[in-house]
């Protein structure tokens, strides 16, 4: 076996050694995650805290905000979503009507009449 | 032989080279996507605006178990107080009122199980199939210790030496037991007035301890102390490490002060700085112990 092959293969396995320990051992570590990263149903479940404490406050500006940290979607497109998973997973009927009034809100909610928070 | 020791180090080369490659790749290039990461990967202060919409929801739906498991999600050590220390904080940093108060009745809740008063709210809601049903939702009423201007009265303070340095915790212990369990919303009693003496710890202080029926501390409440051209306000749960009921106020000696709970209860009035006696005949400053008791 020639020389530039046999520092090909050596290559090869370091790479691979480098992509397991990369990959699998060290792999790059996310501690300080955004909540648009969270899982599916912690995403729903996000969501429908939000739709709880808007029945609570009847806040519809602070209820935005908070969805605003599910990432840049629409609010009432994260709010389907959310609904959407719910649906499929069987949701109790009262978690699918929190997300559903939250949801009709937010069809009427118009970031041009919101107060700037100080 | 010269052709022999260089073929070794290429391969090495070439194995060094190809790690560097692949830390590259996994690192840089396309390092692991955490695209499902549990709440408790989130940042502090996600975590923080986390905890606050768990206290909001809880106010809605006062469904403390689920409280408790959206909270346990965060993996925090000791729950209870985190929620109470982050009231704190936001009382401190002047989060909005209502952030503060969801945070503190929660905080109280997962320390004794207390659950704010619920009333049934019927209301009508449409699904996204567009039938017609009712839901019950329910909205907490939070009951406010009322004033109680005709409770106050003048501290009859005891004196105790213990210039041995007691532990702080055992002697904000309550001498007597509360033992009726009455609805939220009851005043605060002063149950115990003592003096501390201590050497380690010379500075004049009144030091609260505010309990709740069950004897537990209670977090979040405010205090007031005033004397002749001034006032004060201070909160307990400050100092978790000492208890989450416990607060001090410094005071200054020669000054009379009167301390009072805001939110209603007994004022202690004639408050000052009074010396204790070491046992070599020094003299040194104590602090007042304050215990009230939700009766």
């Amino acid at each position: 076996m020639s020389r530039w092959a046999k520092f090909l293969i050596a290559v090869l396995l370091g790479a691979a050694a480098g992509l397991f320990y990369g990959w699998v051992v060290n792999p790059v570590e996310y501690v300080d995650i955004a909540p648009e990263s969270l899982r599916e149903d912690y995403k729903t479940d996000y969501v429908l805290m939000v739709g709880e404490a808007y029945q609570a406050e009847h806040d519809l500006g602070l209820a935005v905000r908070r969805l605003a940290m599910l990432g840049s979607s629409v609010p009432s497109d994260i709010v389907a979503n959310a609904l959407s998973y719910a649906l499929q997973h069987e949701y109790a009927y009262q978690d699918l009507s929190l997300l559903q009034l939250l949801g009709e809100a937010l069809l009427t909610w118009n970031p041009n009449l919101e107060v700037p928070t100080p | 032989m010269k052709n022999d020791r260089r073929g070794s180090w290429y391969l090495l080369t070439g194995a060094v080279l190809g790690v560097a490659l692949g830390l590259i790749y996994s690192w840089v290039i396309s390092p692991v996507e955490y695209v499902d990461a549990p709440p408790y990967a989130l940042r502090a202060d996600f975590k923080d605006e986390y905890r606050a919409l768990v206290a909001a929801a809880y106010l809605y739906s006062n469904d403390l178990l689920r409280a408790e498991d959206r909270l346990a999600q965060l993996k925090d050590d000791e729950t209870a107080q985190t929620v109470a220390m982050q009231a704190q904080r936001a009382l401190a940093e002047g989060h909005p009122e209502g952030e503060v108060s969801a945070l503190g009745i929660l905080a109280m809740a997962l320390g004794d199980g207390v659950v704010p008063v619920a009333s049934s709210v019927p209301s009508t809601q449409k699904m996204i199939n567009t039938t017609t049903a009712s839901a019950s939702t329910s909205t907490p009423i939070i009951q406010q210790p009322p004033a109680s201007p005709d409770l106050t009265q003048q501290a009859s303070p005891t004196l105790v030496s213990t210039p041995s340095a007691p532990q702080l915790t055992n002697t904000l212990k309550p001498a007597s037991t509360a033992t009726s369990t009455p609805a939220q919303g009851a005043a605060f009693l002063l149950q115990e007035t003592k003096l501390l003496c201590n050497l380690d710890q010379t500075q004049p202080l009144i030091m609260v301890e505010i309990q709740d029926a069950a004897e537990q501390p209670v977090p979040s409440i405010e205090l007031v102390v005033i004397w002749d051209g001034g006032e004060d306000h201070f909160f307990t749960g400050l100092k978790p490490e000492l208890s989450l009921g416990y607060a001090d106020f410094l005071m200054t000696p020669g000054v009379v002060y009167s301390l009072r709970l805001v939110d209603g209860g007994q004022t202690v009035n004639d408050l000052t700085a009074a010396e204790c006696l070491s046992d070599d005949g020094s003299r040194y400053w104590g602090s007042w112990i304050l215990t009230f008791i939700q009766t």
